[in-house]
């Protein structure tokens, strides 16, 4: 029968009958003819790339090296510091990788990132050999060594705002998923039931919607002995679904009156496979909207954060940081210049991304044809 | 095999923050007929007189007030999500909007499979096979079976909703108006397919429809409703023949017809239906009856038999 059922597929597709749109690609053949949009996608897919491979673009540690007979990344100690194997701060080589692994074992080799730059140290002269030590204060003008210059200290600009990226778009997928997990649950399960579950649940929402994030955080902030990224996240996802919930309790109490459902219900279907095999796939396009939204939203947030100087330790790069960093030293324009415009575009591309998706899933704008 | 008593449906109309219940919409008030096995039963009435609430009422898809539906013997009135589940394998339902009844995410093969995957009936193969038989006794061959629902017409969405009625092998099956959103050339395919497979697999049809013409095409009995009450039953042919109740005189005139005798007779209601919220005392009818009486401004008219297979409820029949 299997034999079969091939067989028929077979036919299908010899019977010359245009391939069958599915909604997502229906949705993608809208959204691409937008070119603005399209732009906005390629550039948050190449932020991806290099928030993913930040610590091979910028960084002092290397790709990969071989010390001692083994094979290292010390780089991936820029994603979290015990990635980094104890043995290099034993031998002291921290730091001074260039020069220590070759002394310590001369038969050692490494590829380094692209740019040798750190984001929390300035580079001193003859670090690396024969490369200059990074200038400070308002020497750091951008150069060939230092794209973006260097900060106060002598740190390069370029590097953090490329580690910086990671933070930017962790900080807005984690929160908007914590976000978008919260809230389409408590929208699906006030849409659905209804009457007193609704009427708790809408309450709940209305609360939750009255907290300031900033004021929440900065509390938080105060509470917490190290604050980390990580609480800000959760933080900005668990007071940011309301806006979620209350379109997900919508769609949940359109759909849940529509002739589809009533069909599934008369075969015998069970509450839980209607909800999610038959409401939740039709709720979940005008969602993605608020929640592309939300990802801006999130990233504005924390750089807001970053630039009053809470959120992040010390330890993290950020564009906000960055920034913070440009108010006090007003004559380095290039602390303002180059993290403001990452916020502005990423936050821009964002926006025009959710725009595009609002009106490719629109489902007027669907039936009214090309 | 299907006996309604007594049938009553009523929605509350809740007011105010405590949602306080402030009246009842009478949507189905007080329904009662039966149905012989094979037989198809023609429920006719205008726009919000009930047929619709009638047939889901009857489905358990919206609760009754009161009354009692026995299937097969058995009173499924209020019976559990998990009773009726058995249930559905034997009783199903044709909406009238094709395409609002298909989930616009799913292809035409999960749509009809579904049935049977929630019903646990059997193998992966097996129910392929099976989805692929019923679509064929439609009337749609297999380059349909990995479709979505808006790349069909309108007349092939019904095929594939009433093969979805079709894949449990029910032997009842509710249909809630299967033709008004189709063009007429349309009609008279799933009227012919209805037919035939109501002689092909000795199916039983509550067939709901405000096109009397079609009705009298498709039933053998045909009950009349107005404002949630069936005012007159009878064979197709003799209510046809012999309409008693002033209102299927008048809706048995509105007929549009190429005969101009016929059309001179035609009689014409004054107003509008009542609100079947405060539905008029005594007869409902008599607001707009033309041959209304002290007696019907009163007296609820019961439905009188007045022959083998034909009762009235109007106080004028004698």
């Amino acid at each position: 029968m299997e034999q079969q059922e091939s067989t028929i597929i077979e036919d299908i597709q010899q019977s010359q009958v245009p391939a069958s749109q599915g909604y997502w690609r229906e949705t993608w053949r809208r959204f691409r003819r937008r070119k603005l949009a399209m732009c906005a996608l390629v550039y948050v897919c190449i932020m991806a790339l290099v928030a993913i491979f930040s610590p091979a673009i910028a960084g002092t540690k290397p790709i990969i090296c071989k010390y001692k007979g083994q094979i290292y990344f010390p780089c991936l100690g820029y994603f979290f510091q015990r990635w980094e194997n104890p043995i290099f701060i034993t031998d002291g080589v921290l730091n001074k990788y260039p020069t220590k692994l070759k002394e310590n074992d001369p038969d050692s080799w490494a590829i380094f990132p692209l740019m040798y730059n750190d984001i929390t140290r300035r580079v001193k002269e003859n670090e690396m050999p024969g490369r200059p030590g990074n200038p400070a204060f308002a020497n750091g003008v951008p150069s060939a060594m230092n794209p973006c210059g260097t900060n106060a200290y002598g740190y390069d600009v370029a590097a953090m705002m490329i580690h910086g990226t990671r933070i930017a778009l962790l900080v807005g997928f984690i929160s908007t998923g914590i976000a978008a997990m919260v809230g389409i649950c408590i929208g699906a399960l006030a849409g659905y039931f209804g009457g007193w579950v609704d009427m708790i649940l809408s309450r709940f929402i209305e609360v939750v919607m009255c907290v300031p994030t900033l004021v929440l955080i900065l509390a938080f902030i105060a509470i917490l002995e190290r604050p980390s990224i990580f609480h800000t996240m959760a933080i900005i996802g668990l007071t940011t679904w309301p806006g979620i919930a209350r379109l997900t309790r919508g769609e949940f109490m359109k759909l849940k009156q529509s002739e589809y459902v009533t069909a599934a219900r008369s075969l015998g279907t069970g509450q839980l496979r209607i909800i999610f095999r038959h409401i939740l796939p039709n709720a979940l396009a005008p969602v993605l909207v608020p929640i592309t939204f939300g990802i801006a939203a999130a990233i504005l947030t924390e750089s807001g954060l970053s630039f009053l100087g809470v959120g992040s330790s010390v330890s993290t790069a950020s564009w906000g940081k960055i920034l913070s960093e440009g108010r006090s030293n007003l004559s380095m324009w290039w602390l303002t210049f180059f993290p403001g415009l990452a916020i502005f575009l990423t936050v821009l591309a964002y926006n025009l991304i959710g725009e595009a998706l609002q009106e490719a899933t629109d489902p007027r704008l669907r039936e009214a044809g090309k | 095999m299907l006996s309604v008593k007594n049938l009553k449906t009523y929605f509350p109309i809740r007011k105010g923050i405590f949602q306080k219940t402030v009246g009842y919409v009478q949507a189905v008030d007080d329904v009662s007929f039966d149905m012989k096995k094979g037989e198809t039963l023609g429920l006719v009435g205008e726009s919000g007189c009930g047929k619709t609430t009638t047939g889901r009422s009857i489905l358990q898809l919206i609760p009754p007030s009161s009354g009692s539906i026995l299937f097969n013997g058995k009173n499924i009135s209020g019976a559990s999500d998990a009773d009726m589940r058995s249930l559905r394998r034997d009783m199903q339902i044709v909406f009238q909007d094709p395409y609002g009844s298909m989930n616009p995410r799913m292809t035409i093969r999960n749509i009809v499979e579904e049935a049977l995957i929630v019903q646990k009936i059997g193998t992966p193969k097996e129910r392929f096979e099976r989805v692929r038989d019923v679509l064929h006794k439609v009337g749609l061959d297999d380059t349909c079976i990995y479709r979505y629902p808006h790349e069909f017409s309108g007349g092939q969405r019904q095929r594939v909703c009433i093969a979805r009625a079709l894949i449990l092998n029910p032997q009842f099956i509710v249909l809630d108006e299967p033709i008004s959103a189709l063009d007429v050339s349309i009609q008279s395919q799933i009227i012919n397919l209805l037919a035939k497979l109501r002689d092909e697999l000795e199916l039983t049809y509550l067939f709901i429809s405000h096109d009397l013409s079609v009705v009298e095409y498709l039933s053998d009995r045909v009950a009349v409703m107005y404002l949630g009450k069936i005012v007159e039953t009878a064979l197709a042919s003799e209510l046809y023949a012999n309409p008693c109740h002033p209102y299927t005189q008048a809706l048995l005139s509105s007929i549009p017809t190429m005969d101009a005798k016929k059309r001179a007779k035609r009689i014409l209601l004054q107003g509008d239906v009542p609100s079947p919220i405060h539905p008029p005392k005594g007869c409902r009818f008599h607001p707009r009856c033309p041959i209304c009486k002290d007696i019907c401004k009163s007296e609820t008219p019961p439905l009188i038999q007045i022959s083998e297979s034909h009762s009235v409820s109007c106080h004028a029949v004698e």
